[in-house]
This record gives C-alpha cells, structure tokens and sequence, in this order.
C-alpha cells in the first residue's frame, strides 16, 4: 500500500504529503484528504496506466477511491491474470 | 480611469530593486524572479497550477491586496501564449500514451482563459470574466474591455493583467525563427550590439482599475491607443498626436516617454526616428532590457510607469540619458513585431 500512496501523491502532485500521512482508511474525498472531481479523474488514469485496469462503470468509483486500503483491494481483484 | 493598485511577477524582484539593485541577466533569456507562493495563494489550490498560473494568480492577489479590494467587478486578462507548459505536458503525454489515458489537469489547465479562471475560483467570484487572446495585442484588448466596462459603468472596478510565460520549448522553437540574440553578452547591453533578435522575456502584471478616484491611486490611466501595421512614420506620429490632443496634452506636457526598444536594429528604427522628430525634446526611458519580449511586454512598461508616477521616482536604469524628472504625465510607445503598435498615457491622481 505505500507504493500505492506514492502513486496517488505523484499523480495528484500531493507535494506537502509523505506516504506515512495518509492512513489505510482514511477517506480520500471531502473530509479526508480533500480530493475533488479532477482527482477522481486522475485516480481512474493512475489506475489504468500503472495496472492497466480500467473501471467497468462510473458508480464503482465511489467504493473503488473511498480510500487507498479499497483501491488496493480493487487493484488485487481486477489486476489481469488475477481471477476476480 | 484610476490605477488603484498595479503588481508584477517579472525578471526583476520589484520596484524597489529597481531603483537599487536591478536584475542584471546573461544570455538571451530572462526569466520570473518567482515569490514565495504559499505567501499569496490557498495551498491547496497551488498543488495543481503551473507556473504561469501562480504567476498571474499571485500577481492578481497581490493587485487586490494593495487596493483592499476584495471583490473585484470584472476580471479581464491578455495573453498571448497562455499556458503553455499545461499544453505542451498535455501533448506530450498524448505522443507518449498514443492518445489514450491523458491526464485531466494539464488538458483543463492548458486553455488561455485558466488564468482569469482560476482567480475567480479563488475569489469565489462570479463577475464578468474574459479573457483575450490576440498576439501582441492582447494585454490592450484586455485593456480596453477594462475601460469599455468602467465607461459604460457596468462595474466600479476591474481587475486586469498581462501574462504571458515562456518554456524551455518555446524558448528553443522561437529561437529556431531568429527571434532571439546570439551575440548578447549580458541584459544591460542590450541596446548597444546593432544587430538582428532580442532578449526572452516573460511576465504577469495586474492592475486595478477604478472609475472613481480612491485618494491612494497609482496613477490616472487617461487613455490608450491600439493600431495594427502602420504603413508609415507618419502615421504613428498621427496615432501620437491624435492621443494626445483627445485629453488635451501637447508633446511638452509629457515628462518622459517609455518606448520599446528591444535592441532588433530592425524593430528600434521607428524608435530612433520618432527620437529624432516628436520625442526630440522629451526624456526617454527603456524597459526591455529589464523584462525581455514577449507579446505582453507592454504590461510590464505600465507597470513601471504607474510606479514611477506613485513614486516620482525614475530609476536610473531605465533612462536613456541622465535627466532628472519627476514624472507627472507619462507617454508609452510599443510595438511587438512592428505588427501591434500601443500607445498609453497616464498622469499623475
């Protein structure tokens, strides 16, 4: 998981944040770390470069980015060659 | 129309050093002397600007600030380039990821008007917005919307700047066309070499401009005049006069004249020979060596000159020749390219 918090500050240009900042379930949008709708687009980018999984239907992306533990999850689920 | 307030992110730190210590560059190219942004912008906004962004939104909240104007009626920008590093990471990535998966940001921070947008984010501001896109006339086309807006008193006050930035791959495709010096040695002999090309510059300059006095002002902005592709001398001389007398100033009245000069022998011609004909008897200033060229370069010229004017100060190293002025009524005279001509006059409140 804290590749995976690299990931998310690089791509967010989260520069003010070090891996060990963000907790496993803290929430990534609104009261938690304060993303928006361009971060959401962001994390759906992310996700399809680095594990070229893309999101089967928008509605997912509420559970998938509740936090970096969900979207971990999701990445070890859906990551090809892995059954889901 | 009042100058209440006028701020700049340019080569040079500030005014001040101006008088003191100017900036002095080697090279062809001279870049932003950048503030501490934290300082001026929300943090969590600054996460996503580019350069140019903080740029111009620093230079827009450093503006308000020195007016105490919170909520400006209009926000209106000029910019040639606009956001170009946003544009080229989005092109970039569209060669690189073979147009798939393109990061959001850089597509929507890329657009010219991202700037005004982003100030009004900021500002929570829903007044009129607009941005104009216009080569070397696009900080005067911002300009006269401005004083369209006050005269036509839709708004009290309007925020307007000029900004423009220039990148490393700018830099190297503008250089390509001849555009810039190679003989230059440093910024302050700039008009000495008599050869072809100039010196790179960038900048973002903000004013706040008021119809009604506010008792603090900068200066008075008594008006402008934008002409394209003069076809002679006298014609510009004509542009001149015609300024001039519509506020009712004759050529003595003025106290010093900025002009363009950007050390291109072709492009200074019409300098030196308006030098030798209606500024004949008028001190003279120059400000390219300062701030480099860039199509909005003329911000950065009322920039200086609404300081002077507050200040009555003329720094000695923009003069042409030693004079010792107290500027109340100024005259500027610029062109980009010799294809967009400006003239701005301003006196003092």
């Amino acid at each position: 998981m804290a590749d995976l918090k690299q990931q998310i500050i690089a791509q967010l240009s989260l520069k003010d944040l070090k891996p060990e900042d963000i907790g496993d379930d803290q929430p990534l949008f609104v009261e938690g770390l304060g993303l928006d709708s361009i971060d959401a687009l962001e994390l759906i980018v992310l996700l399809q470069q680095v594990y070229k999984i893309k999101l089967a239907n928008a509605e997912e992306g509420q559970h998938v980015f509740r936090s970096v533990r969900t979207m971990a999850q999701y990445i070890m689920e859906h990551q090809p060659g892995t059954a889901s | 129309m009042y100058i209440q307030a006028a701020a700049g992110i340019s080569p040079q730190p500030s005014f001040e050093r101006l008088l003191t210590a100017p900036a002095v560059y080697t090279g062809n190219r001279l870049s932003c002397v950048e503030p501490d942004y934290n300082q001026l912008i929300d943090p969590k906004m600054i996460r996503r600007m580019s350069r140019i962004i903080k740029m111009g939104v620093a230079a827009a909240m450093d503006c308000l600030k020195t007016a105490s104007v919170d909520m400006p009626g209009a926000i209106v920008t000029g910019t040639a380039y606009g956001c170009l590093a946003d544009t080229e990471t989005f092109l970039g990535k569209m060669i690189e990821n073979d147009e798939e998966l393109l990061t959001p940001t850089a597509f929507i921070q890329s657009t010219h008007n991202t700037v005004g947008a982003q100030i009004a984010l900021l500002l929570k501001c829903h007044n009129y917005n607009n941005t104009f896109v216009h080569r070397g006339a696009s900080f005067e086309s911002a300009l006269l919307d401005a004083i369209t807006l006050l005269g036509e008193q839709q708004v009290s006050t309007v925020l307007v700047g000029g900004i423009d930035e220039l990148t490393a791959t700018g830099y190297t495709l503008l250089s390509r066309f001849g555009l810039y010096k190679q003989d230059v040695t440093d910024s302050t002999s700039l008009y000495n070499r008599h050869t072809r090309g100039t010196i790179a510059g960038e900048g973002a300059a903000f004013f706040l401009l008021a119809d009604q006095p506010a008792g603090n002002d900068y200066a008075q902005l008594n008006g402008i005049s934008a002409f394209y592709k003069p076809g002679s001398l006298a014609e510009i001389e004509k542009h001149i006069r015609d300024l001039l007398s519509a506020h009712a100033v004759d050529i003595d009245d003025i106290d010093m004249v900025i002009t363009g000069d950007n050390g291109n022998i072709k492009e200074d011609r019409v300098y030196e020979q308006l030098r030798s004909s209606v500024f004949r008897n008028t001190p003279n200033a120059r400000f390219k060596h300062l701030c480099g060229e860039y199509p909005t370069a003329a911000s950065f010229a009322l920039w200086l000159a609404a300081n002077m004017i507050k200040e009555q100060l003329v720094p000695s190293c923009v003069r042409a020749a030693p004079a010792d002025v107290k500027p109340r009524r100024i005259l500027i005279y610029n062109h980009y390219q010799y294809t967009y001509h400006a003239l701005y006059l301003l006196s003092v409140c």
